[in-house]
């Protein structure tokens, strides 16, 4: 009878095994609706593009026009590929690191600080524009200033980290409005970036990026295991064997390089990290093990799909990425916050 | 001892009552008069600061002739057309969002339910930018602020599912909202295909630099009738204060004061923000100190109203005067001080354990 209960290996119950291959077949239906809005990233805009030409300008790419658009589209739709990803892995891990529905790097103010910090070396002519490197340690100041402001004195309870979040961006984000505001030069130069958008960056940013965004990939899925652990509270997940504080640490360190990196890129992007693991949760259950590769999945068709309707709502104009993803979070938000019981 | 604490408690001083009719009475305290008249004269010297100083200030000599209609034509100019309407509404703008965070905090039992944290201001300012840009003409700007507003209000209330009880949830959905209401300003921005940076900066910032005598009009009226509004209501509200079973047991209709409370704030804030953007934290920031000084329970609408007044022109002077290329929307120097105040205040309410 125990034999034929006990799990063969780590946690996995009968009903949990009987829940893979519907949780497989959903990430590659997930994966496949990526796809298809990749193709639409790069047809739709202010020139539309028939499908079959996309087709033919990435697999046979000539010198008509058509394929110019389509090449100079590929450069944001693999930032948002990168960036969607990065953040909405980042979210996961930060939920499920402070136990916290709420969290989210937006609303913890680590896109802010990162976004400050480039704005600050821009403005003393430090650095050259927006490197990873200057975004490093503002996303990781805010990250401890935030944890100190809401965990002095006692537990750190949801609400109170993300008002310290709030805290710390409301101020960050003033101060990024006086420097730019002030300084013609980095206001030129931030003017879309400080909103968050994919549009007209530049494409050695991809290259830049590429390697935080798979180190702290790989880092937050290695942490799949230990993050299922640590849900169970600090106390179990140590009878459980996990190691509860070197998880902490390794958990920031990556999602502090995963916001740096997608804040260099294109600007501080509220809500994704909050909303992607939401939606994603109601799929794949607590898991991390299915919530964070469905994450990696799902976060990349977030953003793109929110960048295809900012070119066509306004057309011929262009709006924000990070318009739309706010319009989009704040419902997801409220939800969040009603299904939040005894916590507030 | 005990002797003396009950001696101390039998004879309170009880302050002097201004009464009017049988409709009005106020209490009349000495620390509130003297806390008044120093709001009012520096209200009046940051006035005249704002008048004076700069390349364009009138020279102190010549003031007095232009204040009485006698000036040299650029002196007039500058009064009339320049620096006048911006400090006239500025200092009504400061009033006006201080009288509402008043109102709100002293509702919600909480300094931080104020009507720029809990997301009123950026919903009025979207309601501001799509009747005022997306769709001209149907509403007059104010009234399209003030639908704005109350869809912000409404989303919060529906959206705690507790109503305005719980500041916390308040809070967080407060930030929802905003965050919507200004990603709906941006795309009306975009879509009226108005980039330039002033636009932007006065509907996401707040800012008072070129106000007209129209501006300051509508938040004038709002002043006249909203703010005495407000004072009839803050007896009953002092009362709320204890409790809605101890109010009711009073006479001081609870509920209802809530309601027309709330009301008149939305009114207060709306005014506010259609003449100078949302301005951050002068709701949050000014009838917290207010409070401090003047040391009395209940909303302090006087109290806060100068000290709003007394802030808003006070920062509206430094972004004027401080030594940048360009001058900063008046709503950066509030968001980032009250920012820093707001932090302090969490702090101090959780190790009080409000929160």
């Amino acid at each position: 009878m125990t034999a034929t209960v006990a799990p063969t290996s780590a946690g996995i119950s009968p009903g949990a095994r009987r829940r893979t291959p519907r949780l497989a077949v959903g990430l590659i239906v997930t994966a496949g609706a990526l796809v298809v809005l990749v193709g639409l990233s790069l047809a739709v805009g202010t020139k539309y593009v028939p499908l079959p030409d996309v087709w033919n300008a990435l697999f046979a790419p000539g010198d008509t026009y058509a394929d110019a658009v389509v090449a100079s589209r590929i450069p944001r739709t693999i930032l948002g590929l990168l960036v969607g990803a990065a953040l909405a892995v980042a979210g996961g891990v930060m939920q499920g690191l402070t136990r916290n529905p709420l969290a989210d790097p937006g609303l913890f103010g680590v896109n802010t600080g990162a976004a400050a910090a480039i704005v600050t070396a821009t403005a003393l002519g430090v650095g050259a524009g927006t490197s990873v490197w200057i975004a490093l340690p503002g996303a990781f100041i805010a990250v401890v200033i935030v944890y100190l402001i809401g965990s002095g004195r006692g537990r750190s309870t949801p609400v109170r980290l993300v008002l310290a979040g709030v805290v710390v961006s409301s101020v960050l984000a003033a101060y990024i409005q006086a420097v730019s505001l002030t300084l013609p030069r980095v206001f030129d130069a931030y003017r879309f970036w400080a909103v968050g958008s994919l549009a007209g960056r530049n494409p050695q940013l991809i290259v830049d990026i590429l390697p935080f965004v798979i180190l702290g990939l790989v880092l937050a899925l290695s942490l799949c295991g230990s993050l299922n652990a640590l849900a169970l509270g600090d106390d179990t997940a140590r009878a459980l064997g996990a190691h509860v504080g070197r998880t902490r640490i390794l958990g920031a360190i990556a999602t502090t390089l995963l916001c740096a990196a997608a804040t260099a890129a294109v600007g501080p992007i509220s809500f994704v990290g909050l909303a992607v693991p939401h939606i994603v949760r109601s799929i794949t259950g607590a898991d991390h093990r299915w919530l964070l590769p469905y994450c990696v999945v799902a976060g990349p068709a977030l953003l793109i799909a929110a960048d295809i309707i900012g070119r066509v709502i306004v057309s011929p104009a262009e709006l924000m990425v990070g318009v739309i993803t706010a319009f989009v979070g704040g419902p997801i938000l409220l939800l969040a916050v009603r299904r939040m019981r005894a916590a507030a | 001892m005990s002797a003396t604490a009950t001696a101390s408690i039998a004879s309170p001083k009880r302050p002097p009552v201004l009464r009017l009719g049988g409709w009005l009475s106020l209490p009349v305290r000495a620390r509130s008069l003297v806390l008044g008249g120093i709001l009012v004269v520096a209200i009046l010297a940051t006035g005249l600061a704002t008048l004076t100083l700069g390349k364009l200030g009138i020279a102190p000599s010549n003031l007095l002739p232009t204040l009485l209609g006698q000036g040299e034509g650029r002196d007039e100019i500058v009064l009339t057309a320049f620096r006048g309407p911006r400090l006239v509404v500025g200092i009504a703008a400061g009033a006006a969002l201080a009288v509402s965070g008043a109102l709100f905090q002293t509702v919600t039992r909480n300094p931080l339910g104020s009507p720029d944290v809990i997301g009123l201001t950026s919903g009025a300012s979207a309601g501001a930018a799509a009747f005022g840009l997306m769709w001209p003409g149907i509403l007059p700007l104010p009234v399209g602020a003030l639908v704005g507003a109350f869809v912000a209000m409404a989303l919060v209330y529906v959206g705690t599912g507790t109503g305005f009880s719980s500041p916390s949830r308040m809070l967080l959905i407060g930030i929802g909202v905003s965050a919507m209401s200004l990603a709906f300003v941006q795309w009306v921005l975009v879509r009226a295909g108005r980039e330039q940076a002033t636009v932007l900066a006065t509907y996401l910032n707040g800012s008072l630099a070129a106000r007209d005598w129209d501006h300051a009009a509508t938040i004038w009226t709002a002043i006249v009738v909203l703010i005495p509004s407000a004072l009839l209501l803050s007896r009953r509200l002092q009362l709320v204060e204890m409790g809605d079973e101890q109010a009711d047991a009073l006479g001081a209709r609870s509920t209802s004061a809530r309601a027309l409370s709330i009301l008149v704030a939305i009114g207060l804030a709306t005014a506010a923000v259609s003449v100078a953007g949302p301005v951050s934290f002068i709701a949050l920031v000014a009838p917290q100190i207010a409070r401090r000084l003047s040391r009395s329970a209940g909303p302090n609408i006087l109290a806060s109203a100068l000290m709003g007044a007394f802030l808003l022109s006070l920062a509206d002077l430094l972004t004027q005067q401080l030594p940048f290329d360009v001058t900063l929307p008046v709503g950066v120097l509030t968001a980032i001080l009250g920012g820093i105040y707001l932090g302090y205040l969490l702090i101090a309410q959780w190790r009080k354990g409000t929160i």
